[in-house]
């Protein structure tokens, strides 16, 4: 939408006396019918105070040769008073001097003298086209503009719910970062403390990308907290959140979502999966193991679902990375996919004794394989590290 | 991606090639909603053409399962590529979604 409607506003600027009589004789019928409306001003200055009160004029028809104020001088004040109006100038037949250097200074047509009606109606009508469209860009590019505040407020919203530290002890160690696409994703990952001294460890993929998908991600991590805090068992966690999901969940959005609790003193690790990717175990030699897939469907799309857990004991030295699909789903520039063999490869030759330090050697590995694709999906990994 | 659809008496087989992904989601649901046949006519969605699909895209089928089952009919899949049938797998769908062999086995699945 331009945002301006009929009659358009015109303004005629000529110190002569006779043009405003013949205009206002010679476009009596589009007057008349509502198409346009004729204002009138003897000089440029004149001209600039009816463009100041009026914001409605659309079009500035204006002789060259005025006192006070020539439409020359007047060409270079109209887009400080008003910088979307177009302007016509009338001049003298074969002015071509006057004509260029009105066009240069921003005219976006001209007439000449003696005025032809006609013609005069035709480029009137040009200009408004011309008027029209532009506006019509200008909206749309201010829609566009209003849509990426709204995506940059989802990516915000995306990036507060991720913590900024992690807890820290002498018998484990946790790490985890998420490189968001461009698009705004749905990946979030969550470290908290239980009781007892027992971390909870959460790393998930919403459906889908933008505003829905980031309130539907606030609020799975919100819901798992709270069942996390309240229940501790990860099978019993993912029925709560699966169930509370679901609820009015119209949009058929849906989470996946692996849910671990670790025992520092035990190094006991229990998982529940909720349609998520298997974590990987590395060993002190550096060998990956694919935890096993405990069969769980994604969460918000079933009620009532039952959820297995597992449970193993990591030995000190151990890594556990739990990661979403933008680790092995990465593409390089050939369409291959960063897979799951590329990951349990990494650290075949060596690798490194910090959780840290491996997340790192996980998301720079990525990132070379990608090279120049563009990256179409978030990035998740979390590294959890056994000590003895 | 292209969606092509073709109406066996009972049920519309439509077939998927290309890539479902966050980009086209909006395309494949709409191509999918306008391939929906008459009220009770069940859909098998033939993904032997489909080399890749997002959450975004298994986000639809299950739109397109849940329109279906107001119709009092259902939605199956089949052809699965092997990556396409690990997605399943472990997103859990293919406890939602009856998944099949090919279409013959799809459409007796369905009882068509």
């Amino acid at each position: 939408m331009s945002g301006i409607q009929p009659p358009y506003k015109i303004l005629v600027v000529d110190d002569e006396p006779d043009l405003q009589p013949l205009v206002q004789q010679r476009m009596r019928r589009y007057v008349r019918s509502g198409q346009y409306q004729f204002t009138f001003a003897q000089n440029g200055v004149e001209a600039l105070e009816c463009l100041r009160q009026d914001d409605e004029i659309v079009i500035v028809l204006s002789d060259i040769n005025m006192p006070k104020m020539d439409g020359l001088a007047l060409l270079d004040q109209i887009p400080k008073v008003n910088p979307n109006i177009r302007s016509v100038i009338i001049s003298a037949y074969g002015d071509m001097k006057n004509i260029r250097t009105a066009m240069n200074r921003g005219a976006f047509d001209f007439v000449t003298k003696p005025v032809d009606f006609d013609d005069l109606k035709l480029t009137i009508d040009r200009t408004l086209q011309q008027l029209l469209e532009w506006r019509d860009a200008l909206g749309a590019r201010d829609r566009l503009v209003a849509l990426q505040n709204e995506l940059n407020v989802a990516s915000q919203m995306q990036q507060s719910i991720l913590p900024k530290s992690f807890p820290e002890g002498s018998d484990f160690e946790i790490y985890a970062s998420m490189k968001p696409a461009r698009s705004v994703g749905g990946d979030f990952f969550d470290v908290m403390r239980l009781e007892g001294g027992v971390l909870g460890l959460a790393v998930a993929d919403v459906s889908d990308k933008g505003v829905p998908a980031a309130l539907f991600m606030m609020s799975s991590r919100t819901l798992l907290k709270g069942s996390a805090i309240g229940l501790g068992n990860p099978s019993e966690v993912l029925a709560e959140v699966n169930n509370l999901l679901c609820e009015d969940n119209e949009t058929a959005m849906f989470v996946t979502l692996i849910y671990a609790v670790y025992d520092p003193s035990t190094r006991m690790l229990t998982f529940a999966n909720g349609g998520h990717n298997t974590p990987v175990l590395i060993d002190g030699d550096g060998n990956a193991t694919r935890l096993p897939l405990t069969g769980g469907v994604a969460l918000g799309l079933v009620p009532d679902l039952e959820y297995e857990q597992m449970s193993v004991t990591l030995s000190p030295g151990d890594h556990v990375i739990l990661y979403t699909d933008g680790v092995t789903e990465a593409m390089n520039e050939a369409e291959e996919e960063f897979g799951m063999d590329r990951l349990e490869g990494l650290f075949s030759q060596s690798r490194p004794d910090e959780a840290r330090a491996v997340n790192d050697v996980i998301f720079d590995a990525v990132m070379d394989f990608a090279g120049d694709a563009p990256q179409s999906d978030d990035i998740t990994c979390m590294t959890l590290r056994a000590e003895g | 991606m292209e969606l092509s659809s073709e109406n066996t008496g009972g049920a519309v087989i439509v077939k998927a090639v290309g890539r479902v992904d966050g980009a086209n989601a909006r395309d494949f649901h709409e191509g999918l909603e306008a391939s929906i046949g008459a009220d009770g006519e069940s859909m098998v969605l033939d993904f032997e053409g489909l080399s890749y699909i997002s959450s975004a895209g298994l986000r639809v089928v299950l739109l397109v399962a849940k329109t279906l089952q107001q119709q009092r009919a259902k939605l199956a899949v089949c052809s699965l590529s092997d990556s396409i049938r690990e997605v399943f797998e472990i997103s859990g769908f293919d406890k939602i979604v009856p998944v099949y062999a090919d279409t013959g086995d799809a459409m007796s699945g369905l009882g068509v």
